[in-house]
């Protein structure tokens, strides 16, 4: 491999990183606060995309508008499932868990039906290209790297400085005594639930000129997201930036050396290791 | 085994009425409860992981290790449908010890999602590994299968034969459920750090119930392969391991008999859009309505609706101590 290839695929790797990061700071997020994973983040992506598709690309509304839309519907949506499914199971763990399962294959099934089975293509919002450290990389790609930066510091931001955040903070730690410290923990959850749905939803909205749209598209993010908490430590912000950056820069490297399919495959094998000598992961309170 | 008189009865009309199928039905209803008993296997091989309180979202995973395995010996060397079928199965467990051992000690998110993970790549060494398993574009030809030398080629014959895989399965998995080793599973279930402060080694009997689950489901995947005598990777994904899970909740975890009745139940309603995005909408919906509205699954509605019947039949309503 040449530097040249190297430099690229480390850029590369660091726009494919940014978009696994928002995926990953979501799940680590309602991880953190209700010890679920959600198993429809990955369907919430494609549904990002799929609102590019129609809103920007269909309809003609300017990329910015259709990509904050996106992210406000799906957190909405993410409020809603919350109100639905979460709460009337009382947060039972297992329940939540094979309720998001149904909603994600229900979700990629109705796609087929709704957006037809054919593949979609959103063009390029940012055309052009640029010389970085020698090599050209699509603007279309480099974009993703400071929204997405934007989009994690606000994360941090709202986390760390609000009351909001502070209530989820309290949730975290201790969910009763947040509650009796006059914390409301529904609605908080469902913030946190609106909060990682929005965030899966800007991932898809971000990929959606660049690769093409179909229901099954959530998937690899998905599994990406999940590699990438397990590394970083489950319930860790930090431990899913380091995380995510890591899997993207290994993830491109390796996968333009080798191909896409033995970069996952890889990255799998690493995880059952990673879980045999350091369970907690790189950020990881005890398991 | 069951304890009143009428289950037993219940029981005997069942198995007389699954023996007399092949007089009554045509061929597709044969093929149809044999893929129907195909998935009872997979169900009830689910239920010890998931009485220990394991989610295992991977369950296809070691269907198709099982029907790699099972459908590669046999075509590629000849070696008979009992040994390659027993083959795939202890593979099929070797290898749920192998993702269970590091994974099973942890807290259950982990080993959610490490079979999640596992699933995608066992589907894509399926499908990449193309001088072997031929890949996506699918594994054709592989031989009928056959007993002490005798190649069942009727679907009659194919039709007893997964009768019988099923009834094995399900009396050893209905012996272990009530023995001591089930009892351990269920207190496993219920509260694990109080049977581990008892003396029982949690990781252990995880790693036993969930390896066990995979060899069945290894022996699911080999008639699978030797009766559809095709293979394709993306059968066995994300949405194969996920309807499993399913037969197993719309059913009921509160019994053994809830795979059971989840997956024939499911299997049957939804054949006439068998391989369509609407059977997964419709099992998607159905466990979605199970979670929220009648959560002990289909096995408890009998009581639930016989609780519904006495309160409207009798005179007074039964308030204030419910």
């Amino acid at each position: 491999m040449t530097s040249a290839l190297l430099v690229q695929s480390a850029v590369i790797g660091l726009s494919i990183g940014s978009i696994y990061i928002l995926m990953a700071l979501g799940l680590t997020l309602m991880f953190g606060m209700m010890h679920i994973i959600n198993f429809a983040h990955g369907a919430i992506y494609m549904l990002g995309a799929f609102v590019i598709y129609y809103v920007y690309f269909q309809w003609g509304v300017p990329y910015v508008a259709a990509f904050v839309l996106a992210m406000l519907l799906l957190g909405a949506g993410g409020y809603l499932v919350e109100r639905s499914i979460y709460r009337p199971v009382k947060g039972g763990i297992e329940p939540t868990l094979v309720a998001l399962l149904a909603l994600t294959t229900l979700l990629q099934a109705a796609g087929y039906p709704v957006f037809g089975t054919l593949d979609k293509h959103v063009p390029p919002v940012f055309s052009g290209t640029r010389n970085v450290l020698g090599v050209t990389i699509s603007v279309e790609r480099l974009m993703i790297i400071p929204i997405a930066a934007v989009l994690v510091v606000s994360l941090y931001v709202f986390i760390n400085k609000t009351r909001m955040g502070a209530a989820m903070r309290a949730i975290e730690q201790d969910k009763e005594a947040a509650a009796l410290q006059g914390v409301n923990v529904n609605v908080i959850n469902g913030l946190a639930f609106a909060v990682g749905f929005a965030l899966a939803a800007a991932a898809g909205a971000l990929m959606a000129p660049i690769f093409k749209l179909d229901p099954m598209m959530g998937e690899q993010p998905l599994l990406k997201a999940f590699i990438i908490i397990i590394l970083g430590g489950l319930g860790s912000i930090p431990g899913a930036i380091l995380g995510g950056l890591i899997l993207g820069l290994i993830d491109s490297i390796v996968a333009t050396a080798l191909g896409a399919e033995p970069a996952f495959l890889l990255s799998f094998v690493f995880i059952i290791l990673l879980l045999l000598f350091r369970p907690t992961g790189l950020f990881g309170h005890a398991p | 085994m069951p304890r009143s008189a009428g289950t037993a009865a219940a029981l005997i009309v069942v198995l007389a009425l699954l023996l007399s199928l092949p007089f009554v039905g045509g061929d597709y209803y044969l093929y149809l409860f044999a893929l129907v008993f195909t998935n009872i296997i997979l169900s009830a091989s689910l239920r010890p992981s998931l009485t220990c309180g394991q989610l295992n979202i991977g369950h296809s995973a070691f269907m198709c290790i099982g029907a790699y395995t099972s459908a590669l010996l046999a075509k590629n060397l000849g070696v008979p449908f009992e040994v390659s079928l027993l083959c795939g199965a202890v593979l099929a467990a070797a290898v749920g010890l192998a993702i269970g051992y590091p994974s099973l000690r942890l807290r259950g998110v982990y080993f959610a999602m490490v079979t999640v993970a596992f699933v995608e790549a066992v589907r894509l060494i399926a499908s990449i590994w193309v001088p072997l398993t031929r890949g996506n574009a699918g594994l054709s030809g592989v031989p009928k299968p056959t007993l002490l030398g005798t190649t069942l080629a009727t679907r009659t014959s194919q039709y007893y034969l997964a009768l019988f895989l099923m009834l094995v399965v399900l009396l050893v998995l209905y012996k272990l459920e009530h023995s001591r080793l089930g009892l351990i599973w269920k207190s496993i279930g219920m509260v694990d750090t109080l049977a581990q402060s008892l003396g029982v080694n949690v990781a252990n009997y995880k790693l036993l119930a969930f390896s066990l689950g995979c060899f069945f489901a290894g022996v699911a995947g080999a008639f699978y392969a030797h009766f559809i005598r095709f293979l394709f990777p993306p059968e066995f994904g994300f949405l194969l391991a996920t309807n499993i899970l399913i037969y197993n909740f719309v059913g009921g975890r509160g019994h053994f008999a809830g795979p059971i009745v989840g997956a024939a139940f499911l299997s049957l309603l939804s054949e006439p859009f068998r391989g369509s995005p609407y059977e997964t909408i419709f099992f998607s919906i159905v466990m979605l309505a199970t979670i929220l509205f009648l959560p002990g699954g289909l096995i408890m509605l009998p009581g639930k609706l016989a609780g519904l019947w006495r309160s409207a039949s009798s005179t007074y309503a039964p308030s204030g101590h419910a």
